[in-house]
């Protein structure tokens, strides 16, 4: 790997410290987990029979993706992508780091990178929230068993693998827009619209086509009361393609424009 | 040997609005070049293009005598920079602001100190930026343009927001960087009277074209010969009339009468017919003007 990129992507992977960025991934992964957690502790009467059953740690998994497949998710990759870029904005930074020698390429894939392996902390920290949320309760009431169930590691980490390919071609899309826009409300608010027309086309048949639809249609294609008519085989590779198209796109406005910060 | 050379540099931000008109800067290697003009006169626009931040539309521009086209890399590596208000990250200590650079740059870590050191900022390396005054972050903003020990410093305006021992304190650094070092550095200003100090050499910028450049002891002497005559007499309302007389422009000014431009010998044949009126002459003579007036003037007369 060049070493010029690996400076360059410990020096944006320190800009991020202590930014709404970096706050938002931690508090965005534990919010469904801590709101599980809360309401089983709240509701404990049902617990012993919760945790006795045999489909316990599936049950839980699918419930807690629910909400983070169709809302926490985008809106985490929106949010964390924007947030990151208007570091340089709100800093007016982007003056400096262009008269750093470093070649474009390894500024834009740099920052590039560290959203991405924010994203990966975020499904990280969610699947740990999401055994924590299991664990806890055990711990603090009485009278509940350890679950029953084994502990399904493989499908887990497949499927976070999977949300993750998901997710991706929303990063490129709103890298592009966040380098493209210095008010970072546009990226945001256009981020926002194409999530609401996602949810919208859900029930389409090419709804496999939109590129901020497919952690949605991953999650509604398992289940079968959901209306959703497009395929949901191969998403990924929908995904994947819209997510280099997206970042070359990106590259090149990155690359080309007039002004640099 | 030229540090920092442009020939026919031009940039319009519209079509038919020019910003910069064949902007030749020569900036001699180990000099402190004052890059002087009133605001919007072009000089952060030439600044920004001698770094790269904008798209060069003309001319050319080269750098340690290789061109910035295709040796930006090269050259970055070698130049420090502080454009306008000062980059810097504030939810980051001073000491993370600047490890960012020590990183890209791979100075030692050591570094860091040296510089905060070096701008008086020793004491709150470990404070958030964002609790910095303007006149902190604009010391931070010369520390980290100063880290890599650059041979070519460009400063854009540098003492913004400084209280005057702060102005002070930076001259001062910046002399002793160019002395010790043997550091290259172009600051702009607005204000002549705040370089003027410390600069070897001058270019006057205004409306986007280059009106001098030279040595600062050059453009006095250019200024010099077109210098007004100013005059003290006994009794200025006579001395008016006689010179009026001989067919002497005059009028009265604050300190006196005040004469247009002339050759000494005509000084003394003015001096000559006032003694022979009975007007005593308590001073005559050229005004030398400070480098303000002589600004001012360049802009006034060559601008027109």
């Amino acid at each position: 790997m060049n070493s010029r990129f690996v400076d360059a992507f410990c020096c944006e992977w320190l800009k991020k410290r202590r930014s709404l960025g970096a706050w938002l991934v931690v508090a965005g992964a534990f919010f469904t987990p801590g709101i599980v957690t809360l309401a089983r502790l709240i509701r404990r009467e049902h617990l012993p029979t919760l945790y006795a059953a045999p489909e316990f740690w599936t049950s839980l998994w699918r419930s807690s993706w629910e909400s983070m497949a169709v809302f926490f998710v985008p809106m985490a990759a929106i949010l964390t992508t924007s947030l990151v870029v208007q570091i340089e904005v709100r800093n007016n930074c982007w003056k400096q780091v262009h008269a750093l020698p470093l070649e474009p390429h390894t500024i834009f894939l740099a920052k590039f990178a560290v959203i991405v392996l924010m994203l990966v902390q975020f499904f990280l920290l969610f699947d740990l929230g999401i055994y924590l949320s299991a664990l806890l309760p055990w711990l603090l009431v009485a009278g509940v068993p350890y679950p029953q169930a084994s502990l399904p590691l493989g499908t887990f980490v497949g499927d976070t693998a999977l949300y993750f390919v998901d997710c991706l071609p929303i990063v490129a899309a709103q890298y592009l827009m966040s380098l493209r826009f210095a008010n970072f409300l546009a990226p945001i608010g256009i981020g926002f619209l194409a999530w609401v027309g996602a949810l919208g086309v859900l029930s389409w048949q090419h709804a496999n086509l939109v590129p901020y639809a497919y952690t949605m249609l991953d999650y509604l294609g398992d289940n079968p009361a959901a209306r959703t008519t497009a395929p949901t085989s191969g998403l990924q590779l929908f995904a994947l393609a819209w997510f280099v198209l997206l970042t070359v796109a990106g590259y090149v406005l990155f690359a080309t424009r007039t002004h640099k910060g | 040997m030229l540090c920092l050379k442009t020939t026919g540099l031009c940039h319009c931000y519209t079509s038919d609005q020019p910003i910069l008109d064949d902007i030749a800067l020569a900036v001699p290697e180990g000099s402190v070049y004052g890059f002087l003009g009133p605001n919007g006169a072009g000089k952060t626009t030439t600044l920004r293009l001698v770094l790269g931040l904008i798209r060069k539309q003309r001319g050319t521009i080269s750098i340690f005598g290789r061109s910035l086209d295709t040796h930006r890399i090269e050259i970055l590596q070698r130049v420090g920079s502080l454009i306008e208000s000062p980059s810097l990250y504030e939810h980051l200590t001073a000491d993370e602001n600047l490890a960012l650079l020590q990183r890209i740059h791979r100075v030692p870590r050591e570094r860091v100190g040296v510089v905060l050191e070096l701008v008086g900022l020793a004491g709150t390396r470990s404070k958030r930026v964002g609790q910095f005054s303007l006149g902190m972050k604009q010391r931070l903003g010369i520390a980290a343009a100063m880290l890599h020990q650059p041979e070519l410093l460009i400063l854009d305006e540098p003492t913004n927001g400084l209280d005057p021992n702060g102005i002070i304190e930076i001259r001062d650094l910046l002399v002793a960087l160019n002395r010790d070092e043997g550091t290259t550095i172009v600051v702009s200003s607005h204000l002549l009277a705040e370089i003027e100090r410390f600069v070897t050499h001058v270019g006057i910028v205004h409306g986007g074209r280059l009106l001098f450049q030279g040595t600062l002891a050059a453009l006095r002497r250019e200024r010099v010969p077109a210098a007004p005559v100013a005059l003290r007499t006994g009794d200025d309302p006579r001395a008016l009339r006689v010179l009026a007389d001989a067919g002497v422009v005059a009028r009265l000014s604050g300190h006196g009468i005040a004469l247009a431009a002339m050759p000494p010998p005509s000084i003394a044949a003015v001096n000559r017919r006032l003694v022979e009126h009975g007007i005593d002459v308590h001073a005559i003579g050229a005004v030398e003007g400070d480098l303000e007036s002589i600004f001012m003037d360049l802009i006034g007369s060559r601008a027109a």
